[in-house]
């Protein structure tokens, strides 16, 4: 008991204590700076080690030492009616006391405000929008290796998007390594010089996030999702498979067979895009918009490694891609990290530009496919516009009209009043260059293509004499306003739609323009594109079914 | 200054208290309100977009359908679109489009869900005409027998298509067979054929009704007002005249049977594997969502990795869990090339075979966990998922602990009881239902060394033998 109370006159316990709060406090000090400044990995270790450490020797001190009018002495030499331990014992008290409150304010302080920057020089803070109509909070850079990044922060979930945007599809191929930008999106999963095939998906899955990628005619677009927590994970992940990627051989031998499975399960089994390939590849004669994206069977089976590297050189530099961050975090701790992964990466001469446009269609073109089917398809393609092209928008909302839902026009007179097809819809290529407005069909077992091929063209003739109604336009229009705000309800929408229209239309603000330009369409534009467009020396018409003999069904 | 060192213990105290919160995420704060005949209304604001979304569920679904009219519920939820109110179909269409909103009913095994999502500005629009729907749907013959005939084409299409998509039907349908769990839910071209309209205004009448009814609305709307018109609207409404049915949980099936449906011609085979499962209630539901992560819910999970990263046998295998009200089905579902056939059912079978022997290392199960919870937050991040999950909650009469203690219960679950989860879920590779679809001449021969085999052949209208 004598030692107890000796270690407590001396003020051990107060010291103790004063201690263990002042490491509290550091230890969060740390911890709160380390996400909003790059701290060297061992950071944390190295403090919690030094405060181990510091602790008997701030007890040993505590004990021998003791404060006197005089200065420090040590305490055996310290008359015990002269001392003012009891002084001392009391201001210990008040720093326990005043660092506690502190430690309270500092923490609570944080998670009440808005997350504050710390400001570190050499941060670039990016641009912020220039339009009034998108939201302030968006910031936009440009490294200096030419990669663009676009932050959106958005705090409504623990969670965070990045979507990276590649400027290589389809239409970078050519005879021989025609699907090669899809080979390439799988490979892109399969190992670095410092990850194992594999260790890609297993050490982002074991932070909590998720991946997948989709291959265009015109882009590749990798998408990863994942807790706050992981983020520079997911930075050192995407830094290393953009610089360090490897291909190895027998790698992209398994590979090539899954591909192949993804062939054999989304176009050869699928009298769908048995037939849309087909369409595809007979619209198109000059411009590699007519390759599939996924690739003829031979070019599969045979492009090579060297095809393989070359590309990911060219398509892959910083300078040809776009990256969108969206979600819980602040536009300073992406610029930071960006700068810190990504910049490594040097640019590239940029890619060779696609040079062929594809020339005017001289008259209707056919293709027939014969295929094991209880039900025929009809395909209808027409050239139309590329992304930013200004008819684009207009061309949209009609295709809306004439297809979008039960309500739209195709659906009505066909589906419903006619009964000559079981189904109908239609979408717009809106890619780098001008692509197809396409109409696809699928007909009763005992349906007639040819009939309902000109049904179908009467309507298209009708949408381009008469026009549509402005009732017509107005619910165009209220669906593509409302798809855009369900684009903009999560984070994951929010990067494509921005990535979307920094890509295809040079700029992701005019993302929020569409409101403003939906409204500014008018009948008479839908009336002038459908009759440029729909006109029948600019259309490809397929039409698959089963043989005339021979299969029994 | 005693007093000040409690009051610095007491912030301490709070301090780790708020560090150890749960995890995961918790479901926000709704009104819910049950009227005297039973309809429930669960609301829920956010303002964060203008939009508001619905979610309706009538418990019945295909489990309701007579005998041998697999198909009814779903044609019935289809035809709940095709006119209710003063509006036809084509006018009851128009009003939803114009505006430029969706509502949409379809048929799930044990529920009929309407769903839709409008601007917030028409929220007074999409209320009126949910309540037609429910109370006063035209249910024309004319129109009943459109949609039959056009429900039985796309089913023919959807077997000229991509069967990815059947596959499970196949396979539920063989190992359920008679038992309601193996009803198609949308039909067969059998059972529509079938169906008449008298049928359909019975089913309207036996399981369409107040006490069935659950509506959650989510999203950028006043919700006392929507209180008021909600109660106003349904105060009155009848209830459904027919009690539901009791399903009997199906004991599973002992030792192997095999169902091969010809596809001639096809390159690629697809096939299931499965037995029964387990119920929505199932009380270690935390593990078993760890296991079917691990063994075949992810792509680092073990069926992807040995099946497609590391055989190039296929582009996509899945462990799936059907968990309805009693005993579901678990599966592993995947698809090869024609040659590779006997290759991937043996290698699925063999990894069937490794989970129950080895189970997973600790450190795999901390890599599922973290992605379960890392993966979560994103499902209900929108007024339309936020809705669906207040509906389904109440339809399978589950609180908001089912959402709010998952995050713990993940964090919390240990590995032993993710091992024994494996053995009381996952069946033996002895005790098997497998279906194949595939080109049956070539494949024929090989298959029967995985048990007795039944044949059908894909065109045949139905969807078991």
């Amino acid at each position: 008991m004598a030692l107890f109370a000796e270690l407590r006159r001396r003020n051990v316990f107060k010291v103790a204590l004063l201690y263990a709060v002042s490491s509290w406090l550091i230890i969060w000090f740390v911890g709160a700076i380390e996400s909003e400044v790059t701290l060297p990995a061992w950071t944390n270790a190295f403090v919690l080690f030094v405060l181990a450490v510091g602790f008997p020797v701030a007890l040993q001190f505590a004990w021998t030492y003791e404060i006197t009018p005089a200065g420090l002495k040590k305490a055996v030499d310290v008359d015990q009616t002269q001392s003012i331990v009891y002084k001392t014992g009391q201001k210990l008290n008040a720093a326990v006391a005043v660092l506690l409150v502190l430690g309270v304010l500092a923490v609570f302080g944080q998670r009440l405000l808005p997350t504050f920057e710390f400001l570190v020089p050499g941060i670039p803070e990016g641009d912020a929008p220039v339009s009034a109509r998108a939201p302030a909070e968006i910031r936009s850079l440009t490294l200096d290796n030419g990669l663009k990044i676009i932050v959106w922060p958005d705090h409504d979930i623990p969670n965070i998007v990045m979507y990276n945007f590649v400027r290589a599809g389809g239409r970078n191929e050519y005879p021989g390594i025609t699907g090669l930008s899809h080979f390439f999106e799988h490979m892109m999963f399969l190992g670095t010089s410092n990850r194992e095939p594999g260790e890609f998906d297993r050490t982002m899955e074991a932070a909590g996030g998720a991946n997948n990628a989709y291959t265009t005619a015109d882009v590749t677009v990798y998408m990863d999702w994942f807790p706050r927590s992981a983020l520079e994970t997911i930075f050192d992940l995407e830094a290393d498979r953009l610089q360090n990627l490897t291909t190895v051989a027998e790698v992209v031998e398994s590979e090539r067979q899954v591909v192949y499975s993804e062939r054999r399960s989304s176009v050869d089994n699928d009298n769908f895009w048995k037939l849309a390939e087909q369409v595809q590849a007979t619209a198109f004669v000059a411009h590699p918009y007519q390759f599939t994206v996924i690739g003829w069977p031979s070019d599969i089976e045979s492009w090579t490694q060297d095809d393989l590297i070359s590309y990911y050189r060219t398509y892959y530099a910083p300078n040809n891609r776009t990256v969108v961050i969206t979600g819980d975090v602040t536009p300073g701790e992406i610029f930071a990290l960006a700068e810190e992964y990504f910049s490594p990466t040097p640019a590239q001469e940029p890619p060779p530009i696609v040079r062929t446009i594809e020339p005017e269609q001289q008259g209707v073109r056919r293709v027939e496919v014969e295929s094991a089917a209880q039900t025929p398809l009809l395909h209808l393609a027409f050239h139309a516009g590329a992304a930013a092209d200004p008819e684009s928008l207009p061309m949209g909302l009609l295709l809306n009209i004439l297809t979008g839902g039960e309500a739209s026009r195709l659906h009505r007179a066909l589906v419903e009043d006619e009964g000559v097809a079981i189904s109908v819809g239609g979408y717009l290529d809106e890619g780098f260059d001008p692509g197809l407005a396409y109409f696809y069909l699928t007909l009763p077992p005992d349906g007639s293509p040819a009939a309902v091929e000109r049904r179908v063209l009467e309507e298209l003739q009708r949408a381009a004499k008469e026009g549509v109604s402005e009732a017509e336009l107005a619910k165009a229009r209220n669906i593509m306003l409302a798809d855009h705000w369900r684009d903009l309800a999560t984070i994951a929408g929010k990067a494509e739609m921005l990535g979307r229209y920094a890509v295809f239309h040079g700029d992701y603000e005019k993302l929020f323009a569409l409101p403003e330009a939906l409204d500014a369409v008018t009948t008479d534009d839908l009336r002038s594109i459908a009759a440029t467009v729909f006109r029948t020396r600019n259309m490809t018409v397929g039409v698959l079914r089963a043989p005339e003999a021979g299969v029994a069904e | 200054m005693i007093r000040l060192r409690l009051i610095c213990l007491a912030l301490v105290g709070c301090l780790f208290l708020g560090e150890a919160s749960s995890q995961g995420v918790t479901l926000p704060g709704a009104h819910h309100i049950e009227l005297e005949n039973g309809v429930v209304f669960i609301l829920h604001e956010k303002h964060d977009v203008p939009l508001i979304g619905v979610h309706a569920t009538i418990r019945g679904g295909a489990v309701s359908d007579p005998e041998g009219k697999s198909g009814l519920s779903s044609l019935l939820a289809g035809l709940l679109e095709k006119g209710a109110g003063d509006r036809g179909a084509a006018a009851f269409a128009e009003a939803v489009a114009s505006v430029g909103g969706s509502l949409a009913a379809s048929a799930g095994l044990e529920a009929i869900t309407i769903s839709g999502e409008f601007l917030a500005r028409d929220s007074d629009l999409m209320v009126e005409l949910l309540v037609d729907m429910l109370q006063a749907p035209a249910l024309e013959a004319e129109e009943m027998r459109k949609l039959r005939d056009r429900r039985i084409n796309l089913i023919r299409a959807a077997k000229d298509g991509d069967l990815r998509r059947l596959t499970p039907t196949y396979g539920n349908a063989f190992l359920f067979g008679e038992h309601p769990y193996g009803t198609p839910v949308d039909g067969s071209e059998t059972s529509l054929a079938k169906l008449t309209h008298p049928d359909l205004l019975g089913y309207y009448r036996d399981f369409v009704g107040a006490d069935r009814l659950v509506i959650a609305i989510a999203g950028d709307f006043d919700a006392l007002a929507m209180i008021g018109s909600l109660s106003t609207a349904f105060r009155d409404w009848r209830r459904a005249a027919a009690p539901l049915p009791e399903i009997q949980p199906l004991q599973p099936q002992q030792g192997r049977r095999i169902l091969l449906v010809d596809k001639p011609g096809a390159t690629q085979s697809y096939f299931w594997i499965g037995n029964v499962g387990v119920d929505v209630g199932f009380p270690r539901r935390a593990e078993l969502d760890i296991a079917n992560t691990l063994f075949g819910g992810r792509f680092t999970s073990l069926l992807v990795d040995e099946m497609r990263t590391k055989a190039g046998l296929t582009y996509g295998v899945r462990s799936v869990l059907l968990r309805p009200s009693t005993a579901g089905s678990v599966a592993t579902v995947s698809y090869t090339k024609t040659e590779t056939t006997i290759e991937a059912i043996d290698l699925a079978l063999s990894l069937l075979a490794r989970i129950h022997e080895e189970g997973f290392t600790d450190d795999i199960i901390l890599s599922g966990k973290n992605y379960i919870l890392g993966q979560f937050p994103p499902r209900l991040e929108t007024a339309a998922q936020l809705a669906a999950q207040f509906a389904e909650l109440e339809t399978l009469g589950l609180d908001e602990s089912y959402i709010n203690g998952y995050g713990n219960a993940i964090a919390d679950a240990d590995a032993a009881a993710v091992r024994a989860v494996i053995d009381e879920v996952y069946p033996a590779v002895d005790d098997l239902v497998v279906v194949v679809l595939g080109d049956a001449e070539t494949i024929r021969d090989d298959i029967a060394k995985y048990g007795p085999i039944t044949e059908m052949d894909i065109s045949e209208p139905r969807f078991r033998p």
